[in-house]
């Protein structure tokens, strides 16, 4: 194979910019373990749920495409709260398999439904800016997924602003330090969970329509690799490392850029994959965890 | 007939499946890896008999250690983290695996006739069974027989110090620390006797179905493997092997006249188990009383005599 550096720093744009997706995923990702140390494995898929109902809301009442980044997230925002009564809300405390079995079987029909409804065939998502394309000297950068990067940034300020400076944040990161302690200080923490499920599913709202407004297509087939890439994103990062999940975000699309460009379409995963042994391996807590957070 | 029959073989080898991710469970240990194990046990065994002839009982063996070794090497790097990781970890692990099976390409002509992997076409010919003159019975015949014999083991590792081990280090790892006991060992040691059982399914899988290929192998079989014995329960062998039948027999053949809706009843059914019962349908408490009407059973019938 001939690539030479041009190549490999075009690819490194291309991930870094594709990398703001799993960035907001694997942010979401981490604000639910963060808030209830549990696992929602049906993340991702209620957030390419939220990116499919958009889609149809323009079909049904015939929108302008535009709504669909605004109902999307509102309607994932909302399967947030639904998985949070489901699968979490009245588990017992200390019991970890159960919601993360429960959050499996909404994993499934979530994706069946999705499969139901559209008989399994992948949809069209309306594409932002689809002509922009621009040039930096030798390196071209797609206009789309510069605006995701973009809006990616304003999202992730977002939810820096609201855990950090708002009464609601502080109810927030006080639940995941000790939810006992919490609830004795007269912070309502079903309350503080449901909020937070519900702003992590409005982020994955807004990275399901732009994961597809950036392929082009919205299909079933989308939901496991976004959660596990979401997952690997989350570890890489540290558990319940706000910033960790950002940066490994983007670090993942470069490497995964980096892989295909070498190794093909075929073998790309794999090197993902062993990457996060080797994390798992040298530095267990990822790139930003304490070892609080390791559970 | 056959078509019972090949439901007893689905249901044999998810039972299998579902014992290796228990084993595991025990210690608290939540794997997604055994969809690997099982890939490398149905791959290393399919090639055995394919490619070198081997007798079918040599290459389940062999193909079962492989996966008890891969798990025991995997062991060591994924259980030093727990939890989410560890569920990260083994997805990775197993997705490592499938997409190395999806990428080997393994041809070789035996008797004038090519054979062996694939890659994306995956692996045909696996015809040991038909060749040497096996009927569907007897293959079923084999695969219960393992069932029984794996059942049996780790029911009888409950009665014994190694069971208590196990679940000390899940119940309470660092109580279970301090008593002595080396977490790392145990689990490993878990880790690798689940690899053993999963590999010894997948290699009966890969010789019952004569054709196996990647798409076998997504970690959506993984997630069944692990929900056996959580929506079974994990006091008892039994609530896995209840849970296979549960789910494989009565959701997915009981309710095929449901057609597509049969999907979206599995997804609401794990829901609403996991809220009804937490601990699985086989519960600490369920498993006591049955202990107790046996009890009062027995009792009765000697009162009697």
């Amino acid at each position: 194979m001939n690539f030479d550096h041009i190549d490999i720093i075009q690819s490194l744009i291309d991930g870094v910019l594709f990398g703001s997706i799993y960035a907001l995923i694997g942010l979401g990702f981490t604000l639910i373990f963060g808030a209830m140390h549990k696992l929602n494995l049906a993340y991702a898929a209620s957030s390419i749920a939220g990116a499919y109902s958009g889609l149809m809301s323009l079909t049904i009442f015939g929108l302008p495409p535009l709504m669909a980044f605004i109902i999307g997230p509102i309607m994932s925002g909302v399967i947030g709260l639904i998985l949070y009564f489901a699968c979490f809300r009245f588990m017992p405390r200390g019991n970890h398999l159960a919601p993360l079995m429960a959050s499996i079987g909404a994993l499934f029909f979530i994706d069946e439904l999705i499969i139901h409804e559209t008989s399994g065939s992948p949809m069209s998502f309306p594409a932002i800016l689809p002509d922009a394309y621009f040039f930096l000297g030798e390196f071209g950068i797609r206009g789309d997924l510069l605006l995701v990067m973009g809006f990616s940034f304003i999202l992730m300020a977002i939810v820096m602003l609201l855990l950090y400076r708002t009464k609601l944040g502080l109810g927030t990161r006080a639940t995941s330090q000790q939810p006992i302690a919490a609830l004795l200080c007269g912070i309502p923490i079903h309350r503080t969970n449901s909020a937070t499920f519900i702003l992590a599913g409005v982020l994955g709202g807004f990275a399901g329509c732009l994961l597809a407004a950036s392929v082009g297509v919205l299909s079933p087939l989308l939901t496991l690799p976004l959660t596990v890439k979401g997952l690997i994103v989350t570890v890489i990062g540290g558990l319940g490392s706000i910033r960790g999940a950002i940066v490994a975000g983007f670090a993942v699309g470069a490497a995964e850029s980096i892989f295909l460009l070498v190794r093909g379409v075929n073998e790309r995963d794999i090197y993902v994959f062993l990457l996060l042994f080797l994390f798992l391996v040298l530095r267990p807590n990822g790139l930003f965890g304490t070892t609080i957070n390791r559970d | 007939m056959t078509y019972l029959l090949g439901i007893l073989q689905t249901i044999g080898v998810h039972t299998l499946l579902g014992l290796s991710a228990y084993l595991l469970l025990l210690t608290g240990q939540l794997s997604l890896a055994q969809v690997g194990f099982f890939a490398i046990g149905a791959y290393v065994s399919g090639i055995l008999t394919v490619i070198f002839s081997w007798n079918i009982f040599a290459a389940l063996a062999l193909g079962s250690l492989m996966a008890g070794f891969f798990a025991f090497l995997v062991g060591f790097p994924a259980l030093r983290v727990k939890g989410l990781m560890l569920v990260v970890a083994t997805i990775s692990f197993s997705e490592i695996v499938r997409l190395f099976f999806f990428n080997l390409s393994w041809r070789v002509n035996v008797n004038g006739v090519e054979v062996g992997p694939d890659s994306t076409q995956g692996f045909r010919e696996i015809r040991y069974f038909a060749a040497n003159g096996w009927e569907q019975i007897h293959i079923v015949g084999l695969i219960w027989f393992v069932v029984m014999v794996v059942m049996l083991a780790l029911w009888w590792l409950d009665q014994v110090r190694a069971g208590a081990v196990l679940r000390a280090v899940g119940t309470d790892e660092l109580a279970a620390q301090s008593s002595g006991i080396n977490l790392t060992m145990v689990k490993v040691a878990a880790m690798t006797g689940g690899g053993v059982i999963a590999g010894i399914g997948g290699g009966l899988f890969a010789h019952s179905t004569t054709y196996v290929d990647h798409h076998t192998f997504v970690i959506l079989l993984a997630t069944f493997a692990v929900s056996y014995p959580i929506i079974g329960g994990l006091r008892s062998v039994i609530g896995t092997l209840l849970a296979v039948i549960f789910i494989q027999g009565f959701i997915i053949e009981g309710l095929r006249f449901m057609g597509d809706y049969r999907n979206l009843i599995f997804g609401l059914l794990i829901i609403l188990v996991m809220n009804m019962r937490p601990q699985g349908l086989l519960d600490g408490h369920l498993v006591a009383d049955i202990r107790k009407l046996l009890a009062k059973l027995t009792k009765g019938g000697k009162a009697d005599a």
